[in-house]
C-alpha cells in the first residue's frame, strides 16, 4: 500500500535526520540536507524540503528541539538539536534497524545461495 | 501519554495562531533556497539559473506549505470548523430560507418545550419529598359496597399504626375550611387536619418555631397551628414574634407553634394550604375521631428501606383480615390498597397531559417535514456546487458532514430561538392552566427542560437533515455538470418531496380533527343550558364557625334573620339562601325509600341530591315549577315535612304515576328513621354536579326544615359585585362581625371556570392544530411552487406545443389534488385512532363524528388547493418564449 511504503520511507527519514543531528549538533534544515546527500554520497536524491515534515514531526514527538540563531554568513536561521528522548529513541530504531536489515540481509543471502 | 499531550499542545498552538506558523515556515524556506542558490552560485551557475536549480531542488513550496499546515493542525475540528463557517455563511446568504426554517422549528420545539415543562413537573419530576418513592397512599376499599376508594376510620388509624411492620411512618390528613379571626377582617382559610406524624413522615422542616409532637394529637392537648409562609407573609405582616401568639379559627384560639416554608406542599390538595391543625382539635373531623365505621381519614405512609410495595400490600392485607374478624360490624369487607403517591396526585391529569405532549409532538414532526422539504429543493439548485465538490475530490462521506454541520446549525439556531419561545409559553401557560392540574413542583424551564429542548433540536436536525443529506451526496454527477443547474429533479427526490407533502397533510389532518371534535364537544358543553337563569346572578359564602353555630337550631335562626335582612335591602331583593348550590358546590347524594313501596336493595339503592333552600330559591334561579307548588313561608320545622323533586327524579322513581302527594323518607344514615315527607311541588332539571353530566335526580327541602351548616347566598341582582358584597358584609356584620363574607362572585363566572380543564385542553389543541394547518399549507405551498419552477421549461414547451392555460392549470392542481388526497387517505385512519383516545374526553360529540371529519378534510382541501393556487397561477401564465430562452 501506498500509505505503508511512504510511513516507512518517513521513518528512515527520520532517523537520519536524527542520526546527523546526533554526530553534527544543531543544524538548520538546509544543512541537515546537504549532510544526508553528502553521506549517502549524492544517492539519496530527495526534494530537500521533504526533510521539514520530518522536523515537525520530530519536534513534535519531543525528539528534536529547534530555535532560532544566526548562521556562519550571518543569516536568520532556524536550528534544530537532538534532545535527550531524541538520542534514546534514536538508540532504540537504531537497534531495530540493525536486527531488521540483518534478517532481511540472512533471508537474501539464504535465497540466493538456495 | 506525555508525547500524546505534547503533540497535541504543539497543534493546538498552531491552530490558535496558525499565521506565525505560517510565517516562520516561510521564512525558514526562503533561507534554505538562498543557501541553495549560493551553493549553485558558488558552482559558477549563472544567478537565474542558481535561483532556478534552488527551486526544484527544495521541491514545491505551495505543498511544502500546505504539508506543514496540516501537520500542525487539528483535522478534524479544523474540518468541524470550517463545515460550522461555511453554514453560516451558507445560512445568511439565504437569509430567507434560514429565517423560516430557524422559525418554524423554534415554534416547534418552543411548543414542545414549554408542554413539556408541565409534563416534567407534574408527572415525570419525582415528588419534593425525601426518599419520594417510598411514599404511598393506603386507602380503604369495599367492593361489596361498591366503594373504590376511601379514607380510613381514626380507630382503625391506631390499629395500622399498632400493628404494621412495614411502614416507617403514617399519617393521616384531610382538608376543608375554617373561619380566621382577629387580626383584620375575618377571612376562611384552606385547613388541613392531620395527624402529628405527617412531618416527620415528609421531613419538612419549619421555617420557624417547629413541627407537630406526638403528644399535639393525644386528646386534651392544647390546640395548636402551624402557618404557611405565604400567610404570614401577608395577614401577619412577617410579625417576628408570631411563635407562641394565638390566632382564632372557628372562634377558637390556638396557639401558633410554626411556620411552614412556601415551597411545601401538603400532598393530595391542589388549593395552598394555609394552616395545619391536629385532628383532635378540629370542629368537624375530631367528632368522628371514637367512630370505627366512618371512612374519613385518607392515610399516607412510608415504606421501610427494605421493603416492598408486594410485602406491604400482603401485610396491610393481613391487618385488614384480623380487624375484619374483630370489629365484624365496622369492617367486614373493607381492604386496604396502596397507590403510590405520585400516581395518586396525578392522577387522571396523566392521559390529558400525554396527549397535549402527543399533539405538539406532531406540530415539530410537521415542522421537520417543513424544513426537511426546503432542504430538498435547496440540494436540488445546489446540486451543482456539490458535483463540483465530488469531482474535486471530496468523498460521499465528507458531502453528508457537510450539509449535515449546516443543518446542525439550523437545529441549534431554532433550538435557541425555540428555547427563548419557551420560556415565554410557560409564562402564558402558567396563567392558563385549570386549578385541577396538581403542582407539587413549579413550573418552569429547569436544566432538565433546557437538555429536553437541545436533545430535541439535536434530534430534529438530524430528522429534517439527513434524508437530503443523502440524496444531496447520492447526486449524479455526470449528469449535473453536463446539463448544468438547469437539470430536472431526480425522481426519487421529487417522490420523497411528495411523501414529505403527504406525511405533514395526514399530521395536519390528525391534529385538525382531534381539535376540531374538541371544540365541538366545548361548544356542546358551553350551550347547554344548566337548568337556571345565570344572568346576574351573584353568590357569597357566609361560614359559621363551627364551635359558636354548632345546632341546626342556630343555623336555621342565622339565615332567617340573615335573609330577612338582606332583602330588606332593595337591590338585594332577590335572593336566596342554598346548600349546595349547583355546579359550584360539591353536591349532596343520598339514599331514599318512597314509602309504601318496597326498600331498594343495598347494591340498588336509589339516591337523589339532596338540596336545601330557602323559599325563593325558584324564583330567584328562575326554576321552572311543573306542577304542586313551591315552598312558601309557612314550611317551617312545626310544620308538616315537605319537599319538591325534580323533573328527572320524577320520571325514575315515578314511572307513569303521580309523584305529588307521595311520602318519601330522605335521612341519613339508611334507616335510621329520618323523617318522611310529602311531595308537594315538582320543578325542572338542573345540571347539579357539571355542566357536562346530565341532571340527576334531585330532591329540594325547606332550609327551616331542613337546615345544613352554612348559609350560601344567591343573590339576582344588577348592582356590581363589590356593591353587593358590600352591602351583604354590612347585614352580616348587624348580626355577628365575625363572620366572614368570601367568594362574593358572578355565577357565570363561577360556570365559566368550572369547564377550565375542557377549554384548556381545546385551547392548546386548537393552537396546535391551526399550527399544523398553517405549516402543511406552507409545505405544500413550497412543494408546488418549486415544482413549478424546475418544470417552467416543460411548461413552457407544452404552451408552445399548443396547451391551453387551462389545460396547464389542470396538469398543476392534478398535482396538488394527488398529494391532497393521499394526505388525507392516510391521515383519516391515523385521525380517528388519536379520536379514540380523546373519546372519554368528548361530551355529546362521537370519536367518529362524520361532521368533523368532512369538515377537516374540506378545509384541508381548500388549504391545500389556496397553497397551490398560486404557484399555479404562476405556471398559467408562463410565456413559452421566456420560458424556452430561460435555459
Amino acid at each position: 500500500m501506498a500509505g505503508d511504503k511512504s510511513e516507512i520511507l518517513q521513518g528512515t527519514l527520520d532517523l537520519m535526520v536524527l542520526k546527523t543531528l546526533e554526530t553534527m549538533g544543531p543544524l538548520h534544515g538546509y544543512g541537515i540536507a546537504r549532510r544526508i546527500e553528502q553521506i549517502s554520497e549524492e544517492a539519496l536524491q530527495i526534494n530537500q524540503g521533504t526533510i521539514y515534515a520530518s522536523l515537525v514531526r520530530l519536534m513534535q514527538r519531543g525528539w528534536i528541539s529547534g530555535a532560532w540563531g544566526t548562521s556562519d554568513n550571518n543569516r536568520k536561521a532556524k536550528f534544530y538539536s537532538i534532545t535527550r528522548a531524541g538520542r534514546k529513541q534514536l538508540h532504540t530504531e537504531a537497534r531495530n534497524w540493525e536486527r531488521i536489515s540483518g534478517v532481511i540481509g540472512r533471508v537474501l543471502g539464504i535465497a540466493e545461495r538456495g | 501519554m506525555f508525547g500524546w499531550i505534547r503533540l497535541f499542545a504543539s497543534r493546538t498552538r498552531a491552530w490558535v495562531s496558525p499565521h506565525q506558523v505560517d510565517r516562520e515556515f516561510e521564512h525558514e524556506l526562503d533561507n534554505h533556497l538562498a543557501m541553495l542558490t549560493e551553493e549553485n552560485l558558488s558552482r559558477g551557475l549563472a544567478p537565474e539559473k542558481a535561483k532556478r536549480a534552488a527551486r526544484i531542488r527544495l521541491g514545491g513550496q505551495t505543498q511544502l506549505k500546505e504539508t506543514n499546515r496540516e501537520l500542525h493542525g487539528l483535522p478534524f475540528l479544523e474540518t468541524f470548523l470550517r463545515d460550522i463557517r461555511f453554514a453560516l455563511r451558507m445560512l445568511r446568504k439565504n437569509a430567507g430560507f434560514t429565517a423560516v426554517a430557524v422559525l418554524t422549528l423554534a415554534l416547534g420545539i418552543g411548543a414542545n418545550t414549554a408542554i413539556f415543562s408541565v409534563v416534567y413537573a407534574v408527572l415525570l419530576k419525582p415528588l419534593p419529598f425525601a426518599n419520594p418513592d417510598q411514599l404511598f397512599t393506603a386507602f380503604q376499599a369495599n367492593t361489596q359496597q361498591g366503594i373504590a376508594e376511601t379514607g380510613c376510620s381514626y380507630p382503625n388509624f391506631e390499629e395500622w399504626r399498632a400493628q404494621n411492620h412495614v411502614f416507617s411512618e403514617l399519617a393521616g390528613i384531610v382538608a376543608h375550611q375554617l373561619t380566621l379571626t382577629g387580626r383584620g377582617e375575618p377571612s376562611v382559610v384552606n385547613t388541613s387536619v392531620v395527624t402529628p406524624e405527617l412531618f416527620t413522615l415528609l421531613d419538612v422542616k419549619p421555617l420557624k418555631g417547629r413541627v407537630f409532637f406526638p403528644q399535639d394529637g393525644k386528646q386534651g392537648a392544647a390546640p395548636v397551628v402551624l402557618v404557611s409562609e405565604d400567610l404570614w407573609r401577608g395577614r401577619f405582616g412577617r410579625d417576628p414574634g408570631i411563635i407562641g401568639t394565638s390566632i382564632d379559627l372557628d372562634k377558637r384560639p390556638f396557639t401558633v407553634i410554626g411556620i411552614l416554608p412556601a415551597a411545601f406542599r401538603t400532598p393530595f390538595f391542589n388549593t395552598r394550604q394555609e394552616v395545619w391543625i391536629p385532628l383532635v382539635q378540629d370542629p368537624v373531623f375530631s367528632a368522628f375521631m371514637p367512630q370505627r365505621g366512618v371512612h374519613l381519614l385518607p392515610v399516607l405512609v412510608r415504606l421501610k428501606a427494605a421493603v416492598s410495595v408486594v410485602q406491604a400490600q400482603a401485610e396491610m392485607d393481613a391487618i385488614s383480615g384480623r380487624l375484619a374478624a374483630e370489629f365484624p360490624a365496622e369492617n367486614s369487607g373493607w381492604t386496604v390498597r396502596l397507590v403510590p403517591l405520585q400516581k395518586e396526585i396525578v392522577g387522571d391529569v396523566r392521559t390529558e397531559l400525554l396527549v397535549l405532549l402527543g399533539a405538539v409532538g406532531l406540530v415539530l414532526l410537521i415542522a421537520c417535514a417543513n424544513i426537511a422539504n426546503l432542504l430538498l429543493s435547496r440540494a436540488t439548485s445546489r446540486s451543482k456546487e456539490i458535483a463540483v465538490r465530488t469531482t474535486l475530490g471530496a468523498g460521499r462521506v465528507r458531502i453528508i458532514r457537510q450539509l449535515l454541520s449546516e443543518t446542525a446549525v439550523l437545529g441549534l439556531l431554532g433550538g435557541i430561538v425555540g428555547i427563548a419561545l419557551a420560556y415565554w409559553g410557560v409564562k402564558a401557560l402558567s396563567s392558563l392552566l385549570p386549578s385541577s392540574l396538581p403542582q407539587m413542583n413549579p413550573i418552569r424551564v429547569d436544566y432538565f427542560v433546557l437538555g429536553f429542548a437541545l436533545l430535541l433540536s439535536a434530534i430534529a436536525s438530524v430528522a429534517f437533515g439527513l434524508v437530503p443529506a443523502m440524496f444531496a451526496a447520492n447526486a449524479d454527477i455526470q449528469n449535473t455538470l453536463r446539463e448544468g443547474a438547469r437539470s430536472g429533479e431526480s425522481r426519487n427526490r421529487r417522490r420523497a418531496r411528495s411523501f414529505l407533502a403527504i406525511a405533514e397533510i395526514s399530521l395536519a389532518m390528525v391534529l385538525l380533527v382531534t381539535a376540531g371534535l374538541l371544540l365541538r364537544s366545548f361548544a356542546r358543553l358551553t350551550s347547554v343550558g344548566p337548568g337556571f337563569d345565570t344572568q346576574h346572578l351573584i353568590k357569597a359564602d357566609i361560614s359559621l364557625p363551627q364551635f359558636q353555630y354548632s345546632t341546626p337550631q342556630q343555623w336555621a335562626a342565622f339565615s332567617e334573620k340573615f335573609l330577612a335582612g338582606i332583602q330588606s335591602d332593595p337591590g338585594l331583593q332577590d335572593s336566596a339562601v342554598v346548600v349546595p348550590r349547583p355546579i359550584v358546590d360539591p353536591n349532596v347524594s343520598l339514599p331514599f325509600d318512597i314509602v309504601g313501596n318496597p326498600p331498594s336493595s343495598e347494591g340498588a339503592s336509589r339516591t337523589a341530591s339532596y338540596v336545601s333552600v330557602s323559599p325563593d330559591y325558584f324564583r330567584v334561579m328562575a326554576i321552572p315549577l311543573l306542577a304542586g307548588r313551591v315552598f312558601n313561608q309557612h314550611d317551617v320545622s312545626s310544620a308538616p315535612r315537605v319537599s319538591i323533586i325534580s323533573e328527572a327524579m320524577a320520571r325514575l322513581y315515578f314511572p307513569n304515576q303521580n309523584p305529588l302527594g307521595k311520602q318519601i323518607t330522605f335521612g341519613f344514615p339508611r334507616g335510621s328513621g329520618g323523617a318522611t315527607r310529602e311531595i308537594i311541588g315538582i320543578v325542572g332539571n338542573v345540571r347539579d354536579v357539571a355542566l357536562g353530566q346530565d341532571p340527576g335526580a334531585m330532591m329540594y327541602v325547606p332550609f327551616a326544615q331542613a337546615p345544613l351548616w352554612g348559609a350560601n347566598l344567591v343573590v339576582k341582582s344588577t348592582l356590581s359585585t363589590s356593591s353587593v358584597a358590600a352591602a351583604i358584609r354590612q347585614e352580616v356584620q348587624k348580626i355577628d362581625k365575625d363572620l366572614p363574607v368570601t367568594d362574593v362572585r358572578k355565577m357565570p363566572d363561577l360556570i365559566d371556570a368550572s369547564v377550565a380543564q375542557p377549554r384548556f385542553r381545546m385551547f392548546l389543541l386548537g393552537l396546535f392544530a391551526v399550527m399544523a394547518l398553517v405549516l402543511a399549507a406552507t409545505g405544500i405551498f413550497g412543494v408546488i411552487s418549486y415544482s413549478v419552477s424546475r418544470r417552467t421549461n416543460e411548461i413552457g414547451i407544452r404552451v408552445a406545443l399548443g396547451a391551453s392555460r387551462k389545460t396547464i392549470l389542470g396538469m398543476i392542481l392534478r398535482e396538488i389534488l394527488i398529494v391532497t388526497l393521499a394526505g388525507l387517505a392516510v391521515g383519516l385512519p391515523s385521525a380517528l385512532v388519536a379520536s379514540h383516545l380523546v373519546g372519554h374526553m368528548l361530551f355529546n360529540v362521537s370519536a367518529n363524528d362524520p361532521a368533523t371529519l368532512a369538515g377537516v378534510a374540506f378545509v384541508l382541501a381548500a388549504v391545500a388547493a389556496l397553497a397551490g393556487y398560486i404557484p399555479a397561477r404562476r405556471a398559467m401564465r408562463v410565456d413559452p418564449m421566456v420560458a424556452l430562452r430561460h435555459e
